[in-house]
């Protein structure tokens, strides 16, 4: 995720990383079929029909979007915009953490040597005026296309739609032809692929393949920055308010942003319920004033920030109001990446005796203890269930598993430097640096690590500096990487274990800048192995490999995963039927009914 | 019958560092068209003497005693609202430095203009006219445009002359001029004092005159009398005073008249030793530390204020004669005191 | 004064330019965020980060960066564009300046309605029990954080989330334009929440400046001129014990904004200090440095005005 304003970013997912995507947590984390130590609501709000048709639903946020275009959007929060007033070919209904058609017609087909894969629309979708024509597969192109155009400025569309044949290596200001993306009517698209990819199908959810008309957008992707999303017209069941030329009213920067009925959207193409008449997206609000108005039923849910613990707290005991409370488990984990690139980090022995002494449990109560999600001992979280949770041990899989609840283990640990050369079990080697957060909670967990670390002779030292910069200066350029980035994190942006660990592990993806390989783990059989899982079209063993994957990464201890966290999402009392969106706790708009 | 009478007054503030007690059985009395001066160091109680007649030292922890008896009526005892009847209009006063007491923001004729508009109601062109013929009065020239003049603007001299006409613009009974030329530059303190002189002559202002300077009290009172630590030590006419001084503080003062042909110090201290403090006054005789000649009794018993001949009060205990003894030696020591 | 007031804003000029340079080089030399990565984002290829990172122009040396910022600020009035959502810095500066200035000034009005009265009630009868309850209030108000004092007055008086529902809401702003007494209400809180400790401060001041000045010889002649206690307070003492507040609060108004950042925040009210809060977070370098030179302009200018003003009050300050 790109943006939360530091008040946020001092409590919710700030560090995590981007927009998650997948799996739809709805309510509870039944869905991956766990137990859980966390607290959760009494889903009373997880009704999905039924809802009364009409009225205004009110969200509050902390913070804006990061971009309305929806080739631009990257960011849980928006996407609780754009999943409703775009359709992508696929997209997750609640509960679910497999995508379904959306614009496509059906479930994409994929060839046996997995280079091609052929996508049906659905005809009759209309775009919102005042385009008012109908949507073709030349539309799912363009926008594909101008992903690749940095006037767009797509983060993910490298990533994930890089393997389609002629996808440019170099990204300019313009919209490039992709000749791998082929039309050959109006309702058909096909993506030829320069290898087999397990998770190209996955992806199709990205609110990139939402249609965008080429005829209409082109003059405002000239330039070096586009103007489209301020001119975006919608094909869900709402659309941002626009005036007649097309032009975008309905959204004040960092005040709000109202959405309407989008007049020709046909209910029967879509499986969302749609309940109310409008939305408005408040923002710019206190985390604790926008809570408190929630509860009194002045607006009906949370956007981009999660209530602050003290309050969590108070609703969670009490009656009245605990059902109010819904909490998303997320696609990702928090993780303090250790850099095995230089000493002393470089020994095995001395990263798995941090891993031991770590005390995880005092880290959770950094960021509001047992109610923000479980303490995590390997990386796919169990969101993701059966696509690769399960298969990495679940929560039976605890590799450094110490008896006093996960609160660190002195013997362990020196046992471990004892293997590592220090003969009397305490660490003497030099001082090591670790780069964190300047503000809570990422310095208090900062602080703990360091205080864990004393526990065995190892003096740090603490740069704090704004969490962006953390990333963007330090832990993300190899060069400048110190030894420890305690406050790093990552959600996956769909369930398929590669989007979790791939960028985050593999050694092909360090880069001399953008690195979000943070530990800089680069073993060959690692490696080899993430290649392999990627090309398997069966999900059976692809997940399976990857669940062997992450066993591997977690023994290794380049990086020790220390909390899956859960959203919470807190409804008003006027609200009768809601469900979160699968990426992050954000309220599924068109799924809400409110009184 | 006196103008004005001060009856036993006794002024004491209660301060942190404890009780000031700053006039202590004070009498005095001022006849129509006289002039009273009032001698003493700084710290004698004089100041708060002359600004207890028009209520100015009324502060919350001021304890005020005894009576001043000015047309019939005692001022100690008038509410606040009467007597600002009488503040400027009957009974005036001048201060020590005209510079801080004239306010810095509104221009000179505003102020006199303001205090004959608190007192009379005529109109505002009116008051401007008096004005000008007041600042006309006491000498400062081309008055129309000194009239919007603020103070900043204007010489020592010409601000006491504008402070004079202020207080003289209402023909105030009693001009209390509280050391008016300390602050003044020696040719203009001349100049001041003719000015009071002759707007006394003028309009028949009776005029209290405080002073450290017994050089200026020669020049202008008709009686004098001489304070020392809230106390008057001796009160005569202004010729029995210069001519048979009888308390040794005089003598002292006497003796430190700034001359012409010697160097002048702005501020004397005549006696050795110094003023005590309001605070702790000594006893006895509360000259006694500083005194020469102090006989036994004065260690312990203060002397009364005591006429050693009509209309010449003297708080001693020496003898009639041994005083008149010791005057005569003084001043063949000191042939400038004959 | 003519020729002064020339030198003055040549000064002011001058300081800006020193201001945003300094500006320039901190955000350069300190850490803060790579603003291409940062707008790419974490999963974005090397290939559209440094494409990013030229159409920012943040790939030239810095110098250059300036040398090009400065060039369009004194030939266009252009302050750039965000780095984040490439909106112009000025038009969002410009479209949130009335809700900055309904703020700042309002609770500038208000600070000096309570802080001005209660330090003369106070200073007319110090250590009554009523002076004594005042400045115990001012104490707690002067160290009452914004933050806190914001959230305190919206759980005890906003409509919807007080325990007296009384005044706007958080986020009920809206331009005075579009409906006066609502935005009249939405500002009561967000005033009081700001005036507040600088009421209390000035409360403090009031009481002693104008203590001291009654002490004044000026005040005695007053008195002595036979003037109502009344009027000796509210004319000639007022006149000298106020007259110094005045620069006091000229030189205050750079904490004002600074109040104000917090104010809006807490109200959500979509002004410029919102917009700096934002800027900082997203590390936008010209909407930083944008928010920086309209802070650092409004301190100078209203410092000036403060010092012309001062002139008129007190007569015996000329500028040459």
């Amino acid at each position: 995720m790109r943006r939360r304003t530091a008040v946020v970013a001092g409590i919710a997912a700030g560090a995590l990383a981007f927009v998650a995507a997948g799996c739809g947590g709805g309510g509870s984390s039944s869905s991956s079929g766990s137990s859980s130590g966390g607290v959760q609501g009494a889903s009373h709000t997880l009704v999905q029909s039924g809802g009364k048709k009409g009225g205004t639903i009110t969200i509050l946020s902390n913070g804006d979007v990061d971009h309305l275009d929806p080739g631009a959007a990257y960011y849980q929060f928006t996407y609780a915009i754009t999943y409703v007033t775009q359709r992508p070919l696929l997209a997750y209904k609640p509960n679910s953490i497999q995508p379904v058609p959306d614009l496509a017609a059906s479930m994409p087909t994929v060839s046996a040597n997995g280079k091609t894969v052929t996508v049906h629309i659905r005809k009759g979708i209309k775009f919102s005026p005042p385009v008012n024509r109908e949507v073709t597969s030349a539309d799912v192109k363009y926008a594909i296309e101008r992903g690749f155009d940095a006037a767009v400025g797509n983060g993910y569309a490298g990533a994930y739609f890089g393997v389609i044949q002629g996808a440019p290596k170099n990204i300019g200001n313009s919209v490039p032809s992709i000749s791998g993306i082929q039309t050959p009517n109006k309702y058909t698209i096909v993506f030829k692929l320069s290898q087999p990819s397990g998770i190209f199908v996955s992806a199709l959810q990205e609110p990139l393949t939402a249609p965008v008309p080429a005829e209409y957008a082109r003059k405002f992707d000239k330039g070096k920055s586009s103007s489209y999303g301020d001119h975006q017209v919608a094909t869900g069941p709402y659309m941002v308010q626009n005036n007649a030329s097309g032009k975008i009213t309905g959204y004040t920067p960092g005040r709000q942003i109202v959405l309407v009925r989008n007049p020709n959207w046909n209910p029967k193409t879509s499986w969302r319920p749609a309940y109310a008449d409008k939305i408005v997206f408040r923002e710019g609000f206190d985390p604790t004033v926008a809570t408190k108005q929630i509860l009194n039923g002045q607006a009906d849910a949370n956007g981009d920030f999660p209530p602050p613990a003290a309050q969590l707290k108070s609703i969670t005991s009490n009656s009245s109001q605990k059902g109010l409370l819904e909490f998303t488990p997320t696609p990702g984990s928090r993780f303090v990446a250790l850099n095995v690139q230089k000493p002393p980090f470089n020994n095995k022995y001395v990263r798995m005796a941090v891993a031991y002494i770590l005390d995880r449990n005092s880290m959770r109560l950094t960021r509001g203890g047992a109610i923000d999600g479980d303490i995590a001992t390997h990386f796919i979280s169990p969101d993701f269930g059966s696509h690769g949770f399960i298969q990495a041990g679940g929560f039976g899989f605890d590799p450094f598993k110490t008896a006093n609840n996960d609160s660190g283990d002195v013997a362990k640990a020196q046992a471990m430097l004892k293997k590592a050369g220090f003969k009397s079990g305490k660490y003497s080697g030099p001082q090591v640096t670790q780069v964190a957060d300047n503000s809570p909670p990422g310095s208090n967990t900062a602080a703990v690590v360091a205080n864990s670390l004393a526990k065995i002779g190892m003096k740090v030292k603490t740069i704090s500096v704004q969490h962006s910069a953390m990333y963007t200066r330090f832990c993300g350029v190899p060069k400048n990487a110190p030894n420890i980035c305690p406050n790093v994190g990552w959600i996956a942006d769909f369930h398929e274990p590669q989007a979790d660990l791939d960028a985050n592990f593999n050694g092909k993806n360090i880069l001399p800048a953008n690195n979000v390989n943070w530990s800089q783990l680069n073993d060959p059989k690692i490696n080899a192995l993430m290649e392999k899982a990627k090309v398997e079209l069966n999900s059976e063993k692809r997940w399976s490999e990857w669940g062997q994957i992450d066993k591997l990464i977690t023994e290794s201890a380049a990086a020790i995963p220390w909390i899956w966290e859960k959203s919470p999402t807190l409804y008003s009392p006027k609200v009768t039927h809601a469900s979160e969106l699968w990426n992050g706790g954000e309220p599924d708009v068109s799924f809400m009914s409110v009184k | 019958m006196a103008l004005l009478e001060i009856e036993d007054l006794h002024v004491s503030f209660k301060t942190i560092d404890g009780v000031v007690h700053a006039a202590e059985g004070v009498s005095l009395s001022l006849d129509a068209r006289k002039t009273l001066g009032i001698v003493g160091e700084s710290g004698s109680g004089k100041s708060v003497t002359a600004q207890t007649i028009l209520g100015l030292t009324r502060f919350p922890n001021a304890t005020i005693a005894g009576r001043i008896v000015f047309d019939g009526r005692d001022l100690i005892t008038m509410s606040t609202e009467d007597l600002r009847d009488i503040r400027g209009a009957r009974i005036a006063m001048i201060f020590q430095d005209p510079l801080s007491s004239l306010h810095p923001f509104f221009k000179v004729g505003h102020q006199i203009v303001e205090a004959i508009r608190t007192h009379e109601d005529v109109p505002r062109d009116v008051a401007r006219k008096r004005t000008i013929e007041a600042l006309r009065s006491v000498g400062i020239p081309s008055p129309d445009e000194r009239f919007d003049s603020f103070p900043h603007e204007m010489s020592g001299g010409m601000r006491q002359r504008a402070m004079i006409a202020m207080a003289l613009a209402l023909r105030p009974d009693i001009l209390i001029a509280d050391e008016p030329t300390t602050a003044l530059d020696v040719t203009v303190q001349a100049q001041v004092l003719e000015l009071i002189q002759a707007l006394r002559d003028d309009f028949g202002t009776a005029v209290i005159l405080i002073t450290h300077d017994l050089g200026v009290v020669a020049q202008m009172a008709d009686d004098v009398a001489v304070m020392y630590a809230g106390r008057v030590l001796e009160q005569a006419p202004c010729e029995t005073l210069f001519n048979e001084p009888e308390h040794p503080y005089t003598w002292g003062l006497l003796q430190s008249i700034p001359r012409l042909d010697a160097p002048r110090t702005d501020r004397l201290s005549p006696i050795a030793g110094s003023p005590p403090s309001l605070i702790h006054v000594p006893r006895g005789c509360t000259f006694h530390p500083r005194c020469p000649y102090a006989p036994p009794p004065a260690f312990e018993i203060e002397p009364g204020l005591d006429p050693s001949q009509p209309g010449h009060l003297v708080r001693c205990h020496l003898t009639v004669e041994e005083r008149k003894r010791l005057w005569q030696s003084l001043q063949q020591e000191h042939p400038v005191l004959r | 004064m003519g020729a002064y007031i020339v030198r003055r804003v040549l000064w002011a000029i001058l300081l800006l330019l020193v201001v945003s340079f300094l500006t320039f080089v901190i955000f350069n030399v300190f850490p803060s965020a790579d603003p291409a990565a940062l707008r790419a984002g974490r999963n974005a290829t090397p290939a559209l980060v440094e494409q990013i990172r030229r159409n920012l122009g943040l790939d030239k040396p810095f110098y250059t960066q300036y040398w090009n910022y400065l060039k369009g600020l004194v030939t266009h009035f252009n302050l750039g564009y965000s780095y984040y959502n490439s909106e112009s810095v000025k038009s969002e500066i410009f479209s949130r300046l009335p809700a900055t200035i309904s703020v700042t000034v309002g609770g500038f009005i208000v600070w000096m309605l309570i802080g001005i009265p209660v330090g003369i009630v106070s200073a007319i009868r110090p250590r009554s029990i009523l002076d004594r309850v005042m400045m115990g209030g001012s104490l707690v108000a002067i160290s009452a954080p914004v933050y806190f004092l914001g959230l305190v007055s919206l759980f005890l008086f906003a409509k919807g989330t007080g325990q007296l529902q009384w005044f706007g809401a958080a986020g009920s702003y809206v331009p005075i334009t579009q409906n006066p007494g609502t935005w009249f209400d939405s500002l009561i809180l967000p005033w009081l929440t700001l005036a507040a400790a600088f009421a209390a401060f000035y409360a403090r001041m009031t009481r002693g400046n104008l203590i001291e000045t009654m002490h004044e010889d000026y005040i005695r002649t007053a008195r002595a001129k036979g003037l109502r206690e009344s009027k000796v307070i509210s004319k000639h003492g007022l006149r000298a014990a106020l007259t110094p507040i005045v620069t006091m609060a000229g030189m205050d108004i750079g904490l004002l904004l600074g109040g104000a950042i917090l104010t809006e925040i807490v109200f959500n009210i979509p002004g410029i200090g919102r917009y700096a809060y934002d800027a900082i977070v997203n590390s936008d370098l010209p909407a930083i440095q944008g928010t920086v030179l309209f802070g650092a302009f409004f301190i100078v200018f209203a410092n000036l005005a403060v010092d012309i003003l001062y002139a008129f009050l007190d007569p015996r300050v000329t500028y040459g």
